[in-house]
């Protein structure tokens, strides 16, 4: 007959081992051996009792308890938008918004000589003089089409036309208005 | 500790015309699951050393395990609503504390708490202080033993060793079967007896 196999040995010390196979143990010697070992072990392991705790430490145990369950309670509670995986994003972003505001530079208006200079600064005039070096063969109708013209564009070139172009500009215009009726 | 009546202000209130800490188990659960926190630190009060048992054993330091226990009647607080009474109360807070522990146990390395720390009150007018004091070292060195099982086996064998707890009891705390207990309550022994040696 085999041996005792740990389930059985388990069992045995519990007084739970079937009749057939307490009938092996009652012959075998390894098996007692085996199962008075295990017997001793367990009576020395409950024997170890543990050190006991000061008095005190139990009132104060409860209190810290009770301190946790609060905690808990109030991370848990109140509006939703108020906890903290809300709040932090949130706070995250004003942060980088303020941050923003106070690091950026921008002309100070209360300064009315700085407000003048500002459009006659270095760095403006020579933007504005590669603009005018860009735009400077597009005529009138390509700038129109462009939507580059602005109202009133039209009117500043009439006027600066000369008294034969005025009047070649008026029989065009009849010309064109004819031509529309008819 | 509060011990005081609970003002019939609910429903389960009505049957609670004594004090608190007269009630059983079941009564005080059904009074927290109600709001009641005074029930609860009855329930504190009443279970405390024997969840701390369960910690100490596992982490064998004090520190570690009045922190593991405050952790787990927190966690029974927050899951009073889901204890359905099927098995007693204790066993419903062994279960979280040893869950607690193996969860916190794996994360960290097992300190033991120094000799000097750890004596214990003995009885010198029977035992005498030499024979006290050889019975204390063993224990230390049984603690110990058991702090360095494999986390299955040390939770196997505290709640049968200790707590009296079935091996069907076990194996629910543990999520397992009872062949696995069996097993490893008989690995565990089988450890220990091997890192103790045959001389008690």
């Amino acid at each position: 007959m085999t041996h005792l196999t740990p389930d059985e040995l388990i069992d045995a010390m519990e007084g739970l081992l079937a009749a057939d196979r307490q009938a092996h143990l009652a012959t075998c010697d390894e098996c007692q051996g085996q199962l008075a070992g295990l017997s001793i072990t367990l009576n020395e392991t409950k024997l170890a009792s543990i050190p006991e705790p000061s008095p005190l430490f139990w009132h104060h145990f409860s209190e810290r308890v009770g301190a946790a369950i609060d905690h808990d309670a109030r991370g848990t509670s109140g509006p939703s938008w108020l906890r903290w995986q809300i709040l932090v994003p949130l706070g995250v972003a004003a942060l980088i918004i303020l941050g923003l505001m106070v690091t950026v530079p921008k002309p100070d208006v209360r300064d009315p000589s700085l407000a003048l200079q500002a459009p006659q600064a270095p760095q403006a005039l020579d933007s504005w003089a590669m603009v005018t070096e860009l735009v400077g063969d597009i005529d009138l109708d390509t700038a129109s089409a462009a939507g580059v013209i602005e109202p009133g564009v039209a009117e500043q070139a009439v006027l600066h036309l000369t008294a034969e172009e005025q009047q070649e500009l008026t029989r065009l215009l009849k010309a064109e208005l004819q031509r529309a009726k008819s | 500790m509060t011990h005081e009546s609970v003002l019939p202000v609910r429903p389960w209130t009505v049957a609670l015309v004594k004090p608190l800490a007269e009630l059983d188990d079941s009564e005080l659960v059904s009074a927290t699951i109600g709001g009641s926190r005074e029930a609860f630190e009855v329930i504190v009060a009443r279970h405390r050393r024997a969840v701390y048992q369960v910690c100490y054993r596992f982490v064998n330091n004090h520190e570690d395990a009045s922190d593991l226990a405050q952790d787990a009647f927190v966690r029974a607080w927050r899951g009073m609503k889901t204890f359905k009474g099927e098995s007693a109360l204790s066993t419903w807070l062994y279960r979280i504390a040893v869950n607690v522990c193996l969860n916190r146990v794996s994360a960290k390395t097992v300190a033991t708490e120094p000799l000097e720390s750890t004596e214990q009150v003995a009885d010198v007018r029977i035992e005498g202080a030499q024979h006290a004091m050889i019975r204390e070292e063993r224990a230390v060195a049984v603690r110990k033993a058991i702090a360095e099982l494999p986390k299955k086996q040390r939770a196997t064998l505290i709640l049968r060793a200790y707590h009296d707890m079935s091996h069907q009891q076990i194996a629910d705390v543990l999520g397992s079967s009872v062949g696995a207990v069996k097993a490893n309550f008989f690995h565990a022994l089988a450890n220990l007896k091997k890192n103790l040696g045959s001389e008690p």
